[in-house]
């Protein structure tokens, strides 16, 4: 089955969607049929995307039945979601979280229960007009997690969605939509799965996330989709007035990954601190698209991209700092680094900064591109460690300064087996 | 005093321990050691002297094997093998080390992880027998003593290598690292420089704590201080690349009223002239 009308109605149909939701999808398939893909030499936002070798018609919108998400059960969570493909997902939250009003739940299922909240936000952020991708999202997308926190609620332990492929020539586009309330402090992760390192399927998983005044949010996007999965995914997050969030992405499948981070700081004194963390091996390409977008006044942001490539592995990184009219007083930094451990291996790093108030305390960027220090390797040799196993602590440890840092123990854990498992 | 090792190696044909045999070596094209011999024996402490540009930093780091700096010809023999053929682990591995003058700062790896992983790889432990491995109380154990030497706490270990570490906590960590790893043959690189009197102290204390019948040490210094807390056996003078002189302690207190004015055409005062602040 191609990407068609008569799949978006399916589809919906399959969800138990709600008429206004179908209505959306069906608005977003018409965009998505009025477009042609980016034009990956004159589109700026496209530029140096490699996108000769897809061919959206070789992929299912959805596949049914895809059986349900290989879940074990995890431990020192607060709630989870489990959705395999298409297949409706399972949400399971403490009951103290219930009782205190966090509603984590199926998308589709939250467009029946909260239309008020879902119609509001949803695709509000992350428009369909904006790409093909986004509007073949928004048309087909796949389910995925609505997230409430109501104001003044704080979760202590992590929120988790896992989205697994449903096999190869499937398309997985889950969405998050996460609205964080005033005050409320919690810790929210995707993790996008497969089940085969092998299968080919077009991925897209796109998050909008709300932080209300006053809130903490930490957000977590693991992608580990297997090396043959093309990836399109948007991540936008608003914040309100004096809100915090901390951000980390992981990187560490795909054949094309392209993510588009944006922040936008919109509530004065909102701040954001961003990480990205990407390991290549073979012929894996990433591509990163961040926005710092600096609307309100004191506004805070702090990124750093860092990743390591291998064989003929491919980064592209452009980073946009904007700091608009209002946002005085404000403070920003970029930093992108990139350690290539082959000679094919290739990264780019593109910093672009949009100043229109000059009323800023601090706006700064820096990019590198290079091999392991040798300096650094000399001095551990110098102690006797073998070179193999000097290489591989470097790569660890470059890549360590964003993994320490990452909020959540179990997605830490997960990221530090697979690199232990690939770094060699 | 004891006769000068090389000396007796001359008239015997004993090899020292640890030998260098004219020694010729390059960076960038231009030819900085231009012909270095000389010969320690475990037990003994020698100081290597120089004004600055002599080559002092040249002969440390080829020594280890520093990939910037290019052998023309002698040789290194240490334990029956010419070192020089050897990559830098393996002459570590033999028993050589060198605390720089500049310790590297690594982010992302712990002190911690760096000095396990640095003992393991000197007991051959190659990530799979684990018998091989020191285990956390053994290496709880062997650092203790050694940082109450040097005045490290704890904190260190858990910090990236060198990051945001002072000048004299560099020093100090170059120290613990020459002291868990035993080495047979260590080279210290100008290990006073930038330092504050508590950390000479600290550092000399630990050093002369390791002395004694297994350990040579090649003391290399621009500055007679601290030759006043680790004393030498010997002391050489190295100028434009090349030994000028070699005697005992004494020609420390020569250099230090003298300086290298003998043998550079701009006097070089800052030895005496700063000891005397």
């Amino acid at each position: 089955m191609a990407f068609t009308k008569a799949a978006v109605e399916e589809l919906s149909a399959l969800h138990g969607e709600p008429a206004w939701l179908r209505a959306r999808r069906l608005d977003a398939f018409g965009v998505f049929e009025g477009m042609s893909l980016p034009d990956t030499r004159r589109n700026e936002d496209w530029k140096q995307v490699d996108l000769k070798t897809l061919n959206l018609e070789a992929y299912a919108p959805f596949q049914q039945p895809n059986g349900v998400a290989p879940a074990g059960a995890l431990e020192n969570v607060g709630a989870t979601l489990y959705q395999r493909g298409t297949t409706p997902a399972v949400a399971s939250v403490a009951p103290d979280l219930t009782q205190r009003g966090v509603i984590l739940m199926p998308l589709a299922a939250a467009a029946s229960a909260h239309p008020e909240l879902v119609q509001r936000y949803l695709f509000s952020a992350v428009k369909p007009e904006r790409d093909k991708f986004a509007a073949l999202h928004a048309a087909l997308f796949s389910g995925g997690t609505f997230l409430y926190v109501p104001e003044g609620v704080t979760v202590e332990q992590p929120l988790v969605s896992q989205f697994w492929s449903a096999g190869s020539g499937a398309a997985v586009l889950p969405h998050s939509l996460v609205i964080a309330g005033r005050g409320s402090r919690f810790q929210y992760v995707d993790e996008f799965l497969s089940s085969s390192r092998d299968e080919t399927s077009l991925a897209s998983g796109s998050s909008e996330i709300f932080l209300e005044e006053g809130a903490n949010v930490g957000y977590v996007a693991l992608q580990q989709w297997g090396i043959q999965t093309w990836q399109f995914a948007n991540q936008r997050f608003h914040l309100g007035r004096d809100s915090h969030l901390q951000m980390v992405d992981v990187a560490l499948g795909a054949r094309m990954a392209r993510l588009r981070v944006e922040a936008m700081l919109e509530g004065p004194g909102s701040s954001a601190d961003l990480k990205g963390l990407f390991f290549g091996t073979g012929d894996q390409a990433f591509d990163f698209r961040t926005l710092q977008d600096h609307i309100g006044p004191h506004t805070t942001s702090d990124l750093l991209f860092k990743g390591a490539l291998r064989d003929r592995a491919k980064s592209v990184y452009v980073g946009v700092v904007r700091v608009e009219a209002a946002a005085r007083g404000s403070s920003s930094n970029q930093a992108n680094r990139n350690l290539l451990l082959s000679e094919k291996a290739r990264a780019t790093s593109e910093p672009i900064l949009e100043i229109l108030n000059n009323d800023i305390l601090r706006c700064s960027h820096g990019a590198t591109v290079g091999p392991v220090d040798p300096e650094h390797l000399f001095y551990l040799e110098s102690r006797g460690i073998p070179r193999p196993i000097a290489e591989r602590m470097l790569v660890q440890g470059f890549l360590g300064e964003v993994l320490d840092r990452l909020p959540v123990a179990r997605v830490r854990d997960a990221v530090d087996q697979e690199l232990s498992a690939r770094i060699d | 005093m004891a006769l000068n090792s090389a000396a007796v190696g001359k008239l015997t044909e004993v090899m020292a321990d640890f030998e260098i045999k004219d020694l010729r070596v390059s960076v960038e094209g231009r030819e900085i050691l231009k012909g270095v011999s000389l010969a320690v024996n475990k037990g003994e402490v020698h100081a290597v002297m120089g004004p600055n540009g002599s080559g002092k930093s040249t002969l440390s780091h080829t020594l280890m094997g520093h990939p910037n700096y290019k052998v023309l010809g002698g040789q290194v023999l240490f334990k029956g093998k010419d070192i020089l053929t050897l990559p830098t682990e393996q002459r570590a591995k033999l028993g050589m080390f060198l605390a720089l003058q500049y310790p590297v700062v690594v982010p992302g790896i712990t002190m911690s992880n760096f000095l396990r992983t640095a003992i393991n790889a000197k007991r051959g432990f190659d990530g799979k027998d684990k018998s091989k491995s020191i285990n956390v109380k053994e290496f709880r154990a062997l650092l203790k003593n050694e940082m109450s030497v040097l005045r490290m706490d704890d904190s260190f270990l858990s910090r990236y290598v060198n990051e945001g570490f002072s000048g004299g906590e560099k020093k100090r960590a170059e120290i613990l690292q020459m002291a868990v790893l035993k080495p047979e043959i260590a080279i210290l690189d100008e290990t006073d420089s930038g330092l504050d009197i508590d950390s000479i102290k600290f550092v000399s204390d630990a050093v002369n704590k390791m002395r004694g019948p297994e350990l040579g040490v090649l003391i290399i210094t621009h500055y007679t201080r601290v030759l006043k807390f680790i004393k030498p056996d010997y002391v050489h003078v190295l100028v434009n690349g090349e030994f000028v002189r070699s005697g005992g302690p004494e020609l420390a207190d020569w250099l230090e009223a003298k300086g290298y004015s003998e043998w550079v055409k701009e006097p070089d005062k800052a030895p005496a002239a700063l000891e005397a602040r």
